[in-house]
């Protein structure tokens, strides 16, 4: 019997007839995973490598929040029994009768809503895992004889498929499949280039994948002249994400801003403050079709839905969960996973090529060390940037090692920053005048 | 499951191989955990959870490898993944893998380590732990109500059991707890977070701070410091003599130099040449000394490794010398290094890399610092010590670097770069704090600078390494401060735009 159906009627029962009267739920909510994946890793140059060999993964597993008659709440981290003991359930739910604690706002268990619909789901990745796995061994090989020729390279494929259930107490019953994949490879650990979203990757997203971190790689093998204190800093997309990973998303999040943990107040919320320049916008729409970040329904059975956290530049929500929008008055927002399903746009975005030919003098940062021992709050950076690629006249010209001393609020509130869209990524190419120096 | 039954499914999944010719190893894992966070008097959430799995990884007689994973522990589970490994095993020899027969060579051992918890995983009812927490909670935000206060704590237990087909079954239990308080502080409409913790290996930490209040002290210690910090001024980058404390040492000791020497890295690491291990090699002064090794009762203790080998203590830098490398018995040999049984896994589902434990750098010269209750009381103690003994650098500003946020290295390269919570300058008698700066540079410069220990050896430095997308406890240390002279390739700070 599926954990899904066991837990089911655990808590149903619970509900209605429990085994002990203390063991009474007045609501519950579950939320399970069946998944299976496959992935091959590179490394050195060695595809299969004993560090990254080829792999099978099984799991189901999950969670459980309770609402106790007494109106305390548990959750807890399910799986299926390992051995056929029919007493398993009855200790669990005892052992999280024992954990509960009270948390009032945290019990309100949403009804059922109409679900929107939102393609999560490439039937060609559950092929691979039924065993069609050619296209993960070709590409690695593929790679492998692609690859320039003195380049170190380390990369990694995986595909997922499954399913996931969310059920509650109000009548929710929703079981849908969703798969994952995703791909990276990196040239001498220095310059890298990765894929991820719900479908396989296009031999036209691939190839251009493969030539824009090829030249980027080429790019490095010669020495560019230092920056100034003029010179124009432009995080490549990946840096973007996690620059909004590190210092927007943590500041958005409902149960930060409602303790005073945030960079902002509800105050601030209510009051609209302009906080980042009136030509940026930032939501979490996870209804784009097969991007990571995209979903069905959330974990607490909320229908997927667009949320405008910034718009024009100023404040609108932040991220709500369920008992956040009890405390804040509101409903449930859309909730990103990590900085997928998270969207900055400029109103006045260009693409890459034209934003690159108007560079004049700039450095185009691709990583950073040390990004997340940076403190969220204050949004302030001191960072070093080694392998930065030199831009002048609108052309790259060589690798510079820099180090970047700013503040990312500061950088989204400024006049002078602009985005520039790319083909590959669903985050922009963010260009910022910040403190620059060679490193 | 109890420590038999997991050895109990090691075996009969060993007996599902049959006539295969290659070699399999078994790893099973089950690992229970009670966490629970507080946030301004109330409890956010309490949470119970358990997590048992299989692994199979299978080698062909060749030594192509494959590896197959599952947490259904349903009937028949163990020849599914047998077989699902020995069929990606055979499908990697097939695309002409780098084949490696080195687990033939490891010695078979046969092992059960007794619980060193003190308290067993339960032995104190949960609704007594949340008792426990929530005073402490309810105390600090009385001591600091200045503050908003988050208090959480976790407490796990893992049973491994490693089995192979060469007749090795090793199990052991892995205990482990942690008291964190974070605290976020505003002043002058700047905001800073302080974050502070307390290990062990079990419920023993909250009985411990019930009796000394010591994470107390340092938490509002640190969140006095952190309010200073949000009104203090920015330093000119630079390069300046400076003075570490023991957190900060440990992230230089794992991120700079305990990377550089795993097995699995010596092509691309600083420290290797030609794929082996740069043996015999200066890298800091004599009197400079870097061991590794597992500590009982220890935040990343684990006696023996995630391939079944007994886990050895090295000492990787000898009186300045480069000595040793973590070596684990796929890679060791290659990279010129004996195995010393440093494979670890995140969990059954994850392959084991070469890591540390916990990690220390120690030096000879060692001056002693009389401990201090409080934080600026230590400061004071620290510009004292080092006025006495002729050590305080003069003419330039001599920079205490407090707490570690963190930090990350390019093995390949040696670039590294760590941030901490502030800076003190110990030469002004005044003692002015600035803000944190990046603390960045070459890491074979950085231990090079290292001229010196101040007081005893602080260990318990914790941490999560990231090793290989994988998230396994490190720990480690050093004297509780370092000194290091200003080196050109070593900076602090930079200036903004």
């Amino acid at each position: 019997m599926k954990l899904v159906a066991q837990l089911e009627d655990l808590l149903y029962q619970s509900q209605r007839a429990p085994k002990k009267e203390e063991l009474r739920l007045s609501a519950w909510r579950i939320l399970v995973h069946e998944s299976e994946a496959v992935s091959l890793g590179l490394k050195d140059n060695s595809s299969g490598s004993v560090y990254t060999p080829p792999s099978y993964r099984q799991g189901e597993s999950g969670e459980v929040f309770l609402v106790w008659a007494d109106g305390t709440c548990s959750q807890a981290m399910v799986q299926l029994s390992s051995l056929n003991d029919p007493g398993y359930w009855l200790r669990e739910l005892e052992q999280w009768r024992q954990a509960s604690y009270q948390d009032p706002d945290a019990t309100h268990i949403p009804s059922p809503e109409p679900l929107p619909l939102v393609a999560v789901e490439d039937r060609a990745i559950q092929k691979v895992i039924a065993g069609a796995d050619d296209i993960l061994f070709d590409q690695v090989k593929r790679w492998l004889t692609d690859k320039p020729s003195k380049a170190k390279m380390q990369g990694g494929i995986q595909v997922a498929w499954g399913y996931r259930h969310v059920r509650t107490s109000t009548g929710l019953a929703v079981t849908y499949q969703q798969s994952q994949f995703m791909s990276w490879f990196s040239f001498d650990s220095l310059i890298g280039g990765g894929f991820a979203k719900r479908r396989l990757s296009s031999p036209q997203e691939q190839e251009n994948l493969w030539s824009l971190t090829v030249n980027q790689y080429e790019g490095m093998q010669k020495e560019a002249p230092p920056v100034g204190p003029q010179t124009q800093v432009i995080f490549a997309p990946s840096m973007t994400e996690e620059m909004l990973g590190q210092f927007v998303l943590p500041n958005f999040s409902g149960d930060r801003v409602i303790e005073g943990q945030g960079a902002f107040s509800k105050e601030n919320f209510v009051e609209h403050r302009t906080v980042f320049h009136p030509h940026f916008s930032l939501s979490i729409d996870p209804l784009r079709p097969l991007e990571s970040g995209s979903y069905l329904v959330t974990p607490e059975g909320v229908p997927a839905q667009l949320t405008v956290l910034v718009r024009d530049g100023q404040l609108q929500t932040p991220f709500l969960r369920v008992k956040d929008a009890v405390r804040w008055g509101a409903k449930p927002t859309a909730l990103p996973q990590g900085t997928a399903g998270l969207y900055l746009k400029h109103q006045a975005e260009v693409p890459w090529i034209e934003a690159l030919q108007g560079v004049e003098d700039g450095v185009l940062v691709l990583s950073v060390l040390g990004l997340h021992t940076q403190e969220a709050v204050s949004g302030s950076y001191s960072l070093s940037a080694p392998h930065s690629l030199r831009i002048l006249k609108g052309q790259i010209v060589g690798r510079t090692d820099v180090k970047l001393t700013g503040n990312f609020m500061a950088d989204l509130l400024a006049s002078t920053t602009k985005t520039a869209h790319s083909e590959l990524h669903t985050h922009p190419y963010l260009m910022v005048m910040t403190g620059v120096q060679t490193l | 499951m109890e420590q038999k039954e997991i050895q109990a499914l090691v075996r009969s999944v060993l007996a599902e191989v049959g006539a295969f010719n290659g070699y399999i190893i078994v790893r099973a894992q089950s690992r229970r955990e009670w966490s629970m966070r507080l946030s301004n008097g109330k409890f956010e959430r309490v949470s119970t959870g358990w997590d048992s799995g299989l692994g199979v990884q299978a080698f062909t007689r060749g030594g192509a490898t494959g590896l197959a994973t599952s947490d259904v522990l349903e009937e028949g589970v163990g020849q599914k993944l047998v077989e699902k490994a020995i069929q990606l095993a055979r499908r990697n020899e097939a695309i002409g893998t780098k084949q490696n027969r080195q687990i033939w060579e490891a010695p078979q051992v046969q092992a059960e380590e007794a619980n060193p918890a003190q308290k067993v995983f339960g032995e104190i009812p949960l609704v007594e732990l949340e008792e426990k927490v929530m005073t402490l909670h309810s105390r600090l935000r009385g001591v600091f109500p200045e503050g908003v206060w988050q208090t959480s704590y976790r407490q796990v237990e893992e049973e491994w059991c490693i089995g192979r087909t060469d007749g090795t079954l090793v199990s052991f239990v892995v205990p482990r707890a942690v008291l964190m308080h974070q605290g976020t502080v505003r002043n002058q409409g700047k905001a800073q977070s302080a974050l502070i913790h307390r290990s062990g290996k079990d419920a023993t930490v909250l009985f411990e701070e019930l009796e000394d209040h010591m994470l107390e002290r340092k938490a509002t210690d640190r969140a006095e410091f952190a309010r200073a910090v949000c009104a203090a001024s920015q330093l000119p980058s630079g390069h300046y003599p400076l003075i570490i404390d023991y957190g900060l040492a440990k992230g230089l000791a794992h991120e700079a130099f305990g990377h550089a020497v795993e097995s699995d890295h010596m092509t691309e690491s600083v420290l290797g040449e030609e794929g082996k291990l740069r043996k015999g090699l200066r890298v800091a002064r004599p009197g400079v000394n870097i061991i590794d090794g597992p500590l009982v009762g220890d935040w990343a203790y684990q006696p023996y490794s995630a391939n079944g080998l007994p886990r050895q203590t090295v000492t990787i830098v000898r009186d300045g010398v480069l000595e040793a490398g973590l070596g684990d018995v796929f890679s060791a040999e290659e990279a010129g290094m004996p195995v010393s049984g440093a494979g670890r896994a995140e969990s059954y589902r994850h392959i084991p890399l070469p890591r540390m434990s916990n990690i220390r750098l120690l030096v000879d010269r060692m001056f002693p610092l009389t401990p201090a209750e409080h934080l600026m009381d230590e400061v004071k103690a620290v510009r004292e010590t080092l006025l006495q003994y002729g050590e305080l650098r003069e003419g330039e500003k001599n920079l205490l670097l407090l707490g570690y946020r963190g930090g990350q290295v390019n093995p390949k390269t040696g670039d590294f770069v760590f941030q901490c919570d502030g800076i003190i300058d110990v030469a002004d008698p005044d003692l002015p704090i600035y803000q944190p700066s990046i603390f960045s540079g070459k890491i074979l410069s950085a231990l090079e600078a290292i001229r010196g220990g101040l007081g005893e050896g602080c260990y318990d430095a914790i941490g999560t390494c990231g090793k290989g997308g994988q998230s396994v406890p490190s720990s480690g240390g050093s004297h509780r401060y370092l000194l290091m002279d200003a080196d050109q390739q070593v900076s602090l700070g930079g200036e903004r735009g």
